[in-house]
C-alpha cells in the first residue's frame, strides 16, 4: 500500500502531456483513481473513475477472504449514444481480471457520474462496453473506455523504460 | 532524463574514442558531408526501391522485419509494434507487396505496451512457423506473454495460419524484446529471447510446436556478465547465434546493458563464457553481429551521436584476451543521428539507420568502412522520434528513434527488406548484389540465415542426428 501511494504521488507530481486517447494519468490524482482511455470505437470519449469503499457497517468493506470491496464512481463524457455504434442500448462497466479470463458486470454507465460495483479484485481492468441491454450475461459489444486499477501501476524496476522495454 | 542520459553517454563515448582510438575517426568516409535534414529523401543511384507498403495508419507502423529465405516462399513478416499485430506480405512481385495476413492480439484495445517487436520464422520438419515476440506493460493483459507461434506452412492461404503456441514467462513480466531462431549443430531449433532479467532464455522450439508440456520448453539460459553496473542490473537487448566451424562451437554473441559478451552454447543447457567487450562508452549495448568466421564484429550502442563500431575479435576468440575495449574502426550514416539494427553479409553491412533509412557499407578493409549506398525512407522531422508513453502518442521532441527499424536480406537473390517506424515496409535491390553465399567471399556460408534442413555448415553430421527430432 505504501508503495502504491508512493507511485501515485510520483505520477501525480509529473503529469503527462495531453493524451490522444482520451485521458491522462494526471486525471488520476491519487491511489484510488483510475484514468480511463478511449478506443477507436469512441475516440472522443473521456473519463476517469474513483474507488470508494463499498457501504459497510465497519467503515472499510472487505470480502470474507480479506480483499477490499470498492464501489466505482465513473465520470464519463463525450460518449456517443450507444445506438450510433450498432445495435446497442447501454454502456456497461466490467471488472476484468488482467488475463481477461473473467468479466464481472459492475453496472450501467451513463453520461456524468455513475456509481457501479462493488469491485473486489486486488488488481483488475475497468472496462466500459456498449451492450444490447443493461443486464448482459456476458460482454459482447465494443469497448469505449478502459483503465487499470491503481494496484496495476506497480512496476518491476527492470521494466522501467530507461532500462529496457520502450527504447526500440 | 533520457536526453541528459544520452548526452552523458555520448560525451563519454566521444572522449574515450578520441583519447584511445585515433584510427576510429579516420575510419569514416573522409571528407563526406552530411545532407541537411530536410533533404533526406531518395537514394544513391545504385540502390533501387522496388516496392513500398504502408502497413498501418498513424505514426508507429512497424518494428522489425523478417524475410523467408526459401525462393519458393516469397513472404515477408512485419512486426506491427504498438499496433499489436503481425502482417504477412506476399512479395512474389516485389514491386507490389500484397498483404495476405494481418493477425492481431486478441482484445488489442485493452492492451498497453510497445506490442509486436521482433519476428523470426523457422522450419521444423516440413512445417514452417513464425514466432512473434510481444512486450506489454505490467497491468496490461498478456504482460507475461513473450511470443506467439504461428504455423504458416499453408501460406499464401490466410485461413491456414494458426496459433500453435504461446510462450509465457511470468517470472519477469514485460515480454521478449529481441529473439533469435537458431538451427543448432545438435539438430535442435532453438529460440533465444531477451527478458527483463540479466540473462537470455533458450527454448527448444521443437518442444514448443509439438504440444509438449510447456514446463519442458525452456532448456537453458545465458547469463549476462555485463550488467549496467551503475544501476546494478540489466539483461540482454539483442543477440546473434552462429556456428564456428573452426572450433566446432555454437557461439552466442549478446549485446546488453553494460557491454557485449560471447558464449559457447554448444551445450545450451550449460553455456560457457568466452570473452566480453566492455569499456567507457559501450554501455547501452544494443546489437552485436560477427562476420561469418567470427573474426570481426559490428556493434551498435543505442544512443544518439554514436557510430557503429567494428571490432577484431581474434584476441578474444583465441583466448588471449578476456575483454576487448579498443575498436578497430567505426562507421556512421550521419554523426548527428543513430544507426539502428544491421545484417551482415560479409563484407556488406545492411543497416536500418533510423532517420537515415537504409544504409549499406562494406568492410572489405575492416579498418576503413566505406559507404556503398543508401535510401532515405523516413521523411521525418529530426529528433521527433519515439518516446514517452501510449498516453502521449509515443511522441517525443528529443529522440532520433524513428524511421528505419529493421532490415533483412534474402540470400538467394539479394532482395533487401526494410521496415520503417513511420512509413512501413520497403523492398530494395543494390546493383551488383545478386545474393550471398559466404564461400563466394572466402568465408563459411554462415549468417543470420539458418539452414533448417541441414544445420550449420561445417557441423559434424553425427551431432545433428543425435539431437534432431
Amino acid at each position: 500500500m505504501r508503495l502504491a501511494l508512493a507511485a501515485a504521488v510520483l505520477l501525480a507530481a509529473a503529469p503527462l502531456p495531453a493524451a490522444h486517447s482520451g485521458s491522462t494519468l494526471s486525471d488520476a490524482a491519487g491511489p484510488y483513481d483510475i484514468a480511463l482511455f478511449s478506443t477507436p470505437t469512441a475516440p472522443a470519449a473521456r473519463g476517469h473513475a474513483r474507488l470508494v469503499y463499498a457501504p459497510s457497517p465497519f467503515g472499510v468493506a472487505v470480502t470474507a477472504d480479506g480483499r477490499a470491496r470498492y464501489d466505482v464512481q465513473i465520470t464519463a463524457s463525450a460518449l456517443p449514444a450507444p445506438s450510433t455504434l450498432g445495435a446497442f442500448s447501454s454502456y456497461v462497466a466490467w471488472e476484468v481480471t488482467p488475463d481477461l479470463s473473467r468479466w464481472t458486470r459492475l453496472g450501467v454507465v451513463a453520461k456524468g457520474t455513475s456509481t457501479v460495483g462493488p469491485a473486489e479484485l486486488n488488481k483488475f481492468l475497468l472496462v466500459i462496453t456498449a451492450e444490447a441491454d443493461s443486464m448482459p450475461a456476458a460482454h459482447a459489444g465494443p469497448t469505449v473506455l478502459h483503465g487499470t486499477s491503481p494496484s496495476g501501476w506497480l512496476q518491476s524496476f527492470l521494466t522501467h523504460p530507461l532500462f529496457r522495454g520502450v527504447a526500440p | 532524463m533520457r536526453r541528459a542520459f544520452a548526452i552523458v553517454c555520448a560525451c563519454a563515448s566521444a572522449c574515450a574514442l578520441a583519447a584511445a582510438h585515433p584510427t576510429t575517426a579516420r575510419a569514416q568516409d573522409p571528407g563526406t558531408s552530411v545532407r541537411p535534414f530536410d533533404q533526406k529523401h531518395g537514394g544513391t543511384a545504385n540502390v533501387h526501391m522496388l516496392g513500398h507498403a504502408v502497413t498501418s495508419p498513424g505514426a508507429w507502423k512497424a518494428a522489425d522485419v523478417e524475410l523467408e529465405q526459401d525462393p519458393g516462399r516469397p513472404y515477408v513478416y512485419v512486426s506491427g509494434f504498438v499496433n499489436f499485430d503481425t502482417q504477412i506480405y506476399d512479395i512474389r512481385d516485389p514491386s507490389h507487396p500484397k498483404k495476405i495476413v494481418d493477425w492481431t492480439i486478441e482484445n488489442p484495445e485493452l492492451h498497453r505496451g510497445i506490442g509486436a517487436m521482433d519476428g523470426k520464422y523457422f522450419k521444423i520438419g516440413s512445417r514452417y512457423y513464425y514466432a512473434q515476440s510481444f512486450q506489454f506493460f505490467q497491468g496490461s493483459p498478456d504482460a507475461d506473454l513473450g511470443a506467439v507461434i504461428l504455423d504458416v506452412t499453408g501460406l499464401p492461404d490466410p485461413r491456414s495460419v494458426k496459433v500453435v503456441a504461446r510462450i509465457r514467462y511470468p517470472e519477469a513480466p514485460g515480454g521478449f524484446h529481441n529473439t533469435f531462431a537458431y538451427k543448432h549443430s545438435d539438430g535442435r531449433v532453438l529460440y533465444f529471447a531477451t527478458i527483463n532479467q540479466p540473462k537470455a532464455l533458450v527454448y527448444d522450439l521443437g518442444k514448443v510446436v509439438s504440444g509438449a508440456d510447456s514446463s519442458t520448453w525452456l532448456v537453458g539460459a545465458v547469463p549476462n556478465p555485463t550488467p549496467f553496473k551503475q544501476i546494478g542490473a540489466g539483461g540482454y537487448h539483442d543477440f546473434y547465434v552462429g556456428y564456428d566451424p573452426a572450433t566446432h562451437q555454437d557461439k552466442f554473441y549478446g549485446a546488453g546493458l553494460g557491454g557485449y559478451s560471447v558464449w559457447d552454447v554448444t551445450h545450451p543447457e550449460a553455456p560457457t563464457q568466452l570473452f566480453t567487450i566492455t569499456g567507457l562508452g559501450l554501455d547501452v549495448a544494443h546489437t552485436f553481429t560477427p562476420s561469418p568466421d567470427g573474426r570481426y564484429a559490428v556493434t551498435e550502442t543505442e544512443y544518439q551521436y554514436t557510430p557503429l563500431r567494428i571490432w577484431d575479435l581474434q584476441p578474444g576468440q583465441q583466448g588471449k584476451e578476456q575483454n576487448l575495449d579498443v575498436a578497430l574502426s567505426a562507421w556512421a550514416a550521419d554523426w548527428r543521428d543513430l544507426s539502428h539494427n544491421h545484417e551482415v553479409r560479409w563484407p556488406y553491412v545492411f543497416v536500418s539507420a533510423y532517420e537515415d533509412g537504409l544504409q549499406i557499407f562494406d568492410l572489405k578493409d575492416p579498418k576503413n568502412p566505406r559507404t556503398d549506398g543508401a535510401y532515405f525512407t523516413c521523411g521525418c522531422e529530426h529528433e521527433h522520434g519515439f518516446g514517452g508513453t501510449p498516453d502521449n502518442g509515443w511522441q517525443s521532441t528529443i529522440s532520433v528513434e524513428q524511421g528505419a527499424f529493421g532490415v533483412d536480406v534474402r540470400n538467394s537473390d539479394g532482395l533487401i527488406a526494410l521496415s520503417d517506424m513511420r512509413s512501413g515496409l520497403w523492398l530494395f535491390r543494390m546493383d551488383g548484389f545478386k545474393g550471398w553465399n559466404g564461400r563466394d567471399y572466402g568465408m563459411p556460408n554462415i549468417s543470420s540465415v539458418q539452414d533448417y534442413d541441414h544445420g550449420p555448415e561445417g557441423a559434424p553430421k553425427e551431432r545433428a542426428s543425435a539431437g534432431a527430432r
